[in-house]
């Protein structure tokens, strides 16, 4: 099948927006299995619930500009994140259940948010107002999705904020090492509630982003954290759980392929192409992507 | 033979299996005995549906409290099962005992190609094991041709056994229960013997058993054929209890509640399994009164469980059981002294 | 040197004839053996012939690659470069498993039992790769399960007996003193009589009485005919047990002989041993 260079141009930035979207789902599981060593099951319930959040404040601020409307997104989405950590997770710690047992209550916590959500908005899918700009850019001869266009760039722009974050500020440093080694972590000072609490934030807002994004690019509903929380699972998994820089690159890849998979190959079996790469990639590198890495060092 | 898989118990072993040994001969009387008492069709039914959950939380159990390997595809097996056996009843006429077996070999087979992902471990197994679980979800949506596709399978025969066709619900109850039975009997039997120590070794500590000479990947892989055939026969059992098939009840979220099961239950016990699947299957019906919010409840209900810690329900059960044992026999004068903590 | 020479079966490994029987026979040769973390040079270019029937000690200064030689022998890790032979095989690409059936043992520094399981069932697993009935076998208890399983609940309980823990063998492995659990590791390391013994440090962590105790046992096993690779640091376990000791020292050979010759080396003196050769020889 043959594609002009502007249809190709469309894909790419696609797939990249898709890819950004996952990518920040996909680092919030990586984030919290580094602290925990827990699959938060719940994560895409988060992005979920950033998503309504962000739409109901479009509801009754239909003015709001696109840049509140993701921070009200992320907000939410990391209070809530916070609320679960500090509610039920932390007592689950405290109380040395096995990790199966806290996966399993994160489980419980996604069915609770799945059905508060259906109560609350109801089942069926609902549409966020536009929020970009209708007209395609115009750039070297290329048309170009506004929306999609600036999916990526915000996506991106986050994702490199906190990076910097991470590796440039106290807080973030101390994020890192009590990710690493809590104990010693905590001889120097850190507070692991604190620390633990921000992990969730942190992931929750990424989420929150990813939600209010992924809802303007087609729409909210209920169940929209269930299989998205797979797929950012899954691209965690791709880039080596843990890491949080293969999340992001891991988020990305994934959204690529499906992006162009869907198109060459078929669109029903699009979220299967997905499934088997992650499975043919685990087969070759057992631990991610990151293995490449360190294969070659 | 409360914890037959994995044989976790501080307790003389002697006394320990004879209470266990009682303890399941009255359950299983009581199984037997219940449609006497309660003849309502839909309470029956939704027994007959906790027989077949319990079923593939069983297998689970092997995968997981055996082998130690964290599966959430078990819904791809069931629902290779179940449309198998769909097919080889409707489209070739074969009598329900060879479809039941033909179910259960066309997820062993299918298990097969699961084989080389048994290599891996932890999360990226668990992740492995969705991926599956989603594609064969995908495939039972997409190709209408075989499987009904969003329509769904419909027309699908009662079972029949010998001729007979299973259309009370009471007789339908006692097949579900009796391969459950027959599944729990097969599974308690591994313990004490070589293959049931293996895998056990495997899931404790895989590098030492590979150090005394054992074949880890084969025997993972043992385990997830045959958690596979056990799914595949559940997934026929539910097939001709409900008689309709739609892509929605094999997605990963089954593989999920499958997955509670046997954490509820109590990770490494056998009877876990079914106390778990009882709960899974049963709570969000008892829960019905409460209408929209039942699944709120449910989730809720869930996450509190999780508190008990280790060995889920079953272990509870075992510690009350084991309180009012000491009360029996405290309450019994013996010569050889009271029983003392 | 003198001290615990004659093994249980009353051979004295200090007889010529003993020694011309069995020189020259080695049973593992490592041939320039190198193993790489990241850029560190855990073990480099190690030349080791370790001889049938004989007691072979591996020491060295903490990090010097002792285990990691023991693990490479062992198939933990590949190689980075060189060969292993065992025998007449070439072992370099064989996994541990298959060393395992091959007939090499091993026990494990840091105790790596199962320890839900009992002392029995521990060492059980040792003879699994020499037995045969699968899943079906064990659902329908045929009679060949059944001979089979007494046949292995034998074995086991002799390889208890030989360690002294055979009062302990219903015991759960969780609730063994550190004593007994070491005897333990060696119990199931044993039980299918490999021709090649791998100890990693045995007797870690062990009182005097029971440091004693385990070089009895090597002394045995050597009587047996069990050819044994030894790490270890308590030095009265490795001066009194083996016949021949490699030194290690940042992953590489140092020095090679029998126990008085490293003793007196001057090299190893200085990287290791230091005060304790005063008090051997005032000993010995």
């Amino acid at each position: 099948m043959v594609i002009g260079f502007s249809q190709l141009i469309d894909l790419l930035i696609g797939g990249l927006a898709i890819g950004c979207v996952y990518s920040l789902v996909a680092l919030g599981f990586a984030m919290i299995m580094r602290a925990t060593s827990i699959i938060h099951f719940a994560q895409g319930e988060v992005m979920m619930l950033g998503s309504m959040c962000g739409l109901t404040s479009l509801w009754l601020l239909p003015a709001l500009p696109l840049p509140l409307v993701l921070a009200v997104g992320m907000v939410s989405s990391g209070l809530i994140a916070v609320a679960m950590e500090l509610a039920v997770y932390r007592t689950l710690r405290r109380r040395r259940v096995p990790i199966m047992n806290v996966i399993t209550a994160t489980v419980g916590m996604s069915i609770l948010c799945i059905n508060a959500a259906r109560i609350i908005w109801g089942s069926e899918p609902l549409r966020f107002p536009e929020l970009f700009a209708t007209d395609a850019y115009a750039f070297a001869g290329v048309r170009i999705s506004p929306q999609l266009f600036w999916i990526m760039v915000m996506g991106l722009a986050l994702m490199g904020a906190l990076q910097l974050f991470l590796k440039h500020t106290r807080t973030g440093i101390a994020m890192q090492a009590v990710a690493q080694d809590p104990e010693t972590a905590q001889l120097i000072g850190a507070n692991l509630t604190r620390m633990m609490a921000y992990t969730f934030a942190i992931s929750g807002m990424m989420a929150g982003a990813a939600g209010v994004m992924l809802g303007s690019m087609f729409f909210a509903f209920f169940e929209m954290g269930f299989i998205t929380g797979v797929k950012g699972f899954i691209a965690a998994t791709l880039g080596g759980l843990g890491s949080i820089a293969g999340a992001m690159l891991g988020g990305i890849l994934f959204g690529l392929i499906e992006t162009f998979s869907a198109v060459f190959l078929s669109s029903a079996y699009k979220d299967g192409i997905g499934m088997i790469l992650l499975i043919a990639i685990l087969l070759v590198l057992p631990s991610g992507l990151v293995g490449l890495w360190q294969k070659r060092s | 033979m409360a914890e037959a898989l994995v044989g976790r118990s501080d307790a003389p072993q002697g006394e320990r299996s004879r209470a266990v040994r009682r303890v399941t001969w009255i359950a299983l009387a009581a199984l037997i005995l219940v449609p006497w008492i309660e003849s309502d069709k839909f309470v029956l039914h939704i027994l007959s549906l906790i027989a077949i959950a319990s079923i593939v939380a069983m297998g689970l159990q092997l995968l997981l409290g055996g082998s130690g390997q964290l599966s959430i595809g078990q819904a791809a097996f069931y629902g290779i099962g179940a449309y198998a056996s769909a097919l080889l009843t409707t489209k070739l006429g074969v009598t329900f005992p060879l479809a039941l077996i033909g179910a259960g070999v066309a997820a062993a087979l299918a298990s097969l190609l699961m084989v080389p992902i048994t290599r891996l471990t932890g999360p990226y197994l668990a992740v492995a094991t969705l991926g599956f679980s989603i594609l064969v979800y995908l495939v039972i949506k997409n190709e209408e041709w075989l499987t009904g596709g969003s329509y769904g399978f419909i027309g699908i025969p009662r079972a029949d056994l010998f001729g007979h066709v299973l259309r009370d619900a009471m007789h339908s109850y006692y097949l579900c229960v009796g391969v459950a039975a027959l599944v729990y009997a097969v599974f308690a039997r591994i313990e004490g013997t070589r293959f049931g120590r293996a895998v056990n070794a495997v899931r404790q500590d895989a590098d030492a058993a590979a150090a005394s000479g054992l074949r880890v990947t084969l025997i993972k892989s043992q385990c997830f054929v045959i958690a596979a055939f056990v799914a595949g026969l559940a997934g026929s059992l539910y097939a001709h209890e409900v008689r309709y098939l739609a892509p929605n009840d094999f997605t990963f979220w089954k593989s999920i509640e499958i997955l509670i099961m046997v954490v509820i239950g109590g990770v490494g016990s056998l009877p876990g399994a079914i106390l778990g699947a009882a709960i899974v299957v049963g709570l969000p019906e008892i829960l019905r009164e409460i209408g929209d919010y039942r699944m709120l409840v449910f989730g809720a209900i869930l996450m509190a469980t999780m508190l008990f810690g280790e060995g889920g329900l079953a272990a509870l059960f075992a510690a009350i059981g084991r309180r009012i044992g000491a009360l029996w026999t405290r309450s019994v004068p013996s010569a050889a002294g009271n029983s003392s903590r | 040197m003198s001290v615990a020479t004659s093994g249980g079966s009353g051979v004295d490994r200090s007889d010529p004839a003993f020694r011309s029987a069995h020189a020259g026979d080695v049973l593992l040769q490592a041939k320039s053996v190198t193993r790489l973390f990241g850029g560190v040079r855990a073990v480099d270019g190690v030349d080791l012939a370790v001889r049938r029937g004989s007691v072979h000690g591996l020491i060295g200064p903490n990090g010097a690659g002792k285990t990691t030689l023991l693990n490479l022998i062992a198939g933990v890790f590949p190689l980075s470069a060189g060969a292993l032979h065992f025998g007449a095989r070439d072992i370099t690409r064989h996994s541990t498993a298959d060393r395992a059936r091959g007939g090499i043992r091993r026990t494990f520094q840091n105790l790596r039992l199962f320890l839900e399981m009992t002392a029995l069932e521990n060492v059980a697993i040792g003879v699994h790769a020499e037995t045969r009935c699968g899943f079906f076998d064990a659902v329908l208890r045929t009679p060949r399960q059944r001979r089979e399983e007494s046949g292995i609940r034998e074995r086991a309980m002799q390889a208890l007996m030989f360690v002294g823990l055979a009062g302990l063998a219903h015991a759960r492995a969780s609730t063994l003193a550190y004593g007994h659990r070491r005897l333990l590791e060696i119990a199931r390391a044993i039980v299918a009589a490999p021709q090649l013994l791998l100890l990693d440090e045995p007797a870690a962590g062990l009182n005097a009485t029971e440091a004693v105790h385990v070089t009895e046992l090597i002394s045995r096993l050597r009587g047996r005919g069990t050819t044994i690779i030894l790490v270890e640091h308590h030095m009265d376990v490795v001066m009194s047990a083996c016949d021949e000791i490699t030194v290690l020292n940042y992953g590489r050979k140092l020095a090679n002989g029998t126990p008085a010759a490293i003793q007196d080396d001057p090299a190893v003196i200085e990287a290791y041993l230091g005060r304790a050769v005063e008090h051997d020889h005032a000993r010995a």
